[in-house]
């Protein structure tokens, strides 16, 4: 099993922890990753202001994926989401594709439409198996509630992104129990975590990220957990800003889903980066108990 | 591939001396000593173009200026106190604005020029001097959010109120005050200009159950969401319909989208809301940048 890993352009700079954490885990799952340096903005900025300029970002990745002959595994929903539709897109119109190409063939760069974009999650439950990943588990969490934030981008709109049911969607509750971890219940586990909009209208999107985060608490979360770097800076760096300013109590700390599994897997916590969270989430490892080894017989 | 250091060193106090020529401009005014100097160690090489993340883009919005190398020829051009039309204002300020703040033209540089923080700081001196763009209102300004600290309030939502202007001086409909519109406003260049892909040309299909605004988690968020957001979004399909430009555009409802497919995937028609909404903003963006200069 082997991706092209997108990083996309958040991840490297901002949230180093996610791509360290990722590669840890997926190293140890036996999932083979390459990097491809030329790779470029998912479109996904782009497609509020210019439908060409979207689809050409995004069809240059899928073009240098094409010519490795690899799948592309985001760890982003949005890059996930963006490049599903451009693939979607391409695959439905020949006129656009031969625009496209006509772009990219300047640099040596077709696309085909025969690369599989996967997101992190729907390789690790789809591919690697929960089966697999309970196995490599070395510690479990014992008595901890996770509230596990899907993202809008990966599950919507189904019909292009094809990730699970839009509408009762389990994978990501599967691989948070695989860890121990209890995936509480919570009603407003679908919405959207309030990124698309800070920077725009920031009440508007602090209204709707407290809206989520107070939902969270109050079904009895003691950690969000999520997979994708736009909602986690949401949940962590401007859930920060969101306490000083409005007068929050105690925060709801967020979790990247490979530190959650990482923890479990006996990965070194520096790796993790556990501590490069904004609100501390270094807790979480007092609820790890060690496996209790049954004798034989 | 980066300079030998007894090359790079030259290359500073070469700069130095230059840089001079830059400080009485009003952008070379308020660039740093460091900043001066860096636009003159500048060789043109291009690396940065070559790995920077939105370039592409350039393919489809013909300014040079969202390319990081001519970015910083356009700049220099602005320190060394050459009279700039507001155009090529407003073109400069879209290209340092139409940027991931991704940092690896930083990285690449190999004369070492702190790229990123000259966009970060030329995006902000052309906003505080009411260069108007509707790129503030798109996810590019997520970073510019992070950092809000480092600007005062006011500064900070400045620009967006400006955009938010610029856009409702071109929806005349939206001032009527009787609120009854005239029966022969279909705009057809409109209507017919929707179709940059198969992904929005469905919006006529809409059969007005309001499905779509009411699982929209923007229009849950208002007491009176109509006073807040204009058209909602089952109204705004309507507008497409009908061609009512101004009542599309001019309605916060359409900046206000979260892009969260919540509308598109429930809609029983199989309106694609969202992409229609997408598509709108596009035109606008375009429209807006035709009118405004």
């Amino acid at each position: 099993m082997k991706f092209a890993l997108f990083l996309g352009c958040q991840i490297p700079v901002r949230l180093k922890q996610y791509e360290t954490s990722s590669k840890a885990i997926l190293e140890r799952l036996g999932v083979g990753l390459v990097d491809i340096e030329e790779f470029n903005c998912c479109g996904y900025p782009l497609r509020n202001i210019e439908f060409k300029a979207f689809l050409f970002s995004s069809a240059r990745n899928l073009a240098l994926a094409e010519k490795k002959k690899l799948d592309v595994m985001t760890l982003c929903q949005c890059c996930y989401g963006t490049l599903k539709k451009a693939d979607f897109l391409l695959k439905e119109s020949a006129s656009l594709r031969k625009e496209v190409n006509a772009i990219l063939e300047r640099e040596g760069l077709r696309y085909e439409g025969e690369v599989n974009v996967k997101h992190l999650l729907y390789v690790l439950h789809q591919e690697v198996g929960i089966e697999a990943i309970k196995k490599n588990i070395t510690k479990t969490f014992k008595g901890l509630r996770i509230a596990a934030h899907y993202g809008c981008h990966a599950l919507r709109p189904s019909q292009v992104v094809e990730f699970d049911n839009p509408v009762a969607p389990s994978i990501f509750d599967q691989l948070v129990e695989a860890t121990g971890a209890e995936s509480v219940p919570w009603p407003m586990r679908l919405e959207c975590c309030g990124a698309p909009l800070w920077g725009i209208n920031d009440e508007l999107s602090m209204d709707l990220t407290l809206k989520k985060l107070n939902d969270g608490k109050e079904s009895g979360a003691k950690y969000l957990c999520v997979a994708c770097p736009y909602c986690h800076l949401q949940f962590d760096t401007v859930q920060k800003k969101i306490i000083a300013q409005r007068g929050v109590n105690h925060p709801l700390p967020s979790i990247l889903y490979p530190q959650l599994l990482g923890l479990s897997l006996g990965i070194d916590r520096e790796i993790l980066g556990l501590k490069m969270n904004q609100i501390p989430s270094s807790g979480i490892e007092k609820l790890l108990i060690e496996p209790i080894v049954l004798p034989r017989g | 591939m980066k300079l030998g250091f007894s090359r790079r060193v030259l290359n500073w106090f070469k700069a130095l001396i230059h840089s001079r020529r830059f400080s009485q401009s009003w952008m070379g005014k308020n660039l740093s000593m460091i900043q001066l100097m860096e636009l003159d160690a500048c060789t043109h090489c291009a690396m940065c173009t070559s790995r920077c993340s939105v370039a592409i883009a350039f393919e489809g919005i013909p300014n040079i200026n969202i390319l990081p190398s001519e970015k910083i020829a356009s700049i220099k051009a602005l320190a060394s106190g050459r009279p700039i039309g507001e155009r090529e204002l407003r073109d400069i300020l879209e290209g340092v604005y139409l940027c991931t703040n991704c940092y690896r033209c930083t990285v690449v540089c190999p004369v070492g020029i702190d790229l990123q923080n000259f966009w970060i700081k030329v995006r902000e001196l052309l906003l505080q001097r009411g260069i108007p763009g509707l790129s503030v209102l798109s996810p590019f300004s997520f970073y510019r959010g992070l950092m809000k600290g480092e600007t005062a309030q006011g500064d900070y939502e400045k620009p967006l109120i400006q955009a938010r202007e610029a856009i409702a001086a071109q929806c005349d409909l939206m001032k009527k005050k009787d609120k009854v519109l005239p029966l022969t406003p279909t705009d057809r260049k409109f209507k017919s200009g929707l179709n940059l892909s198969a992904q929005a040309k469905n919006f006529s299909v809409c059969f007005g159950c309001q499905t779509c605004t009411t699982v929209c988690p923007v229009v849950g968020n208002y007491e009176n969401p109509q006073e807040a957001l204009g058209l909602l979004p089952h109204q705004i399909m309507h507008a497409a319909g009908l061609g009512l430009r101004d009542l599309a555009f001019g309605s916060n409802m359409l900046w206000d989208c979260l892009t969260c497919y919540r509308c598109q995937e429930q809609c029983p028609r199989g309106v694609s809301v969202t992409d229609v909404l997408y598509e709108l903003k596009n035109l606008a963006v375009k429209y807006v940048k035709e009118k405004v200069l």
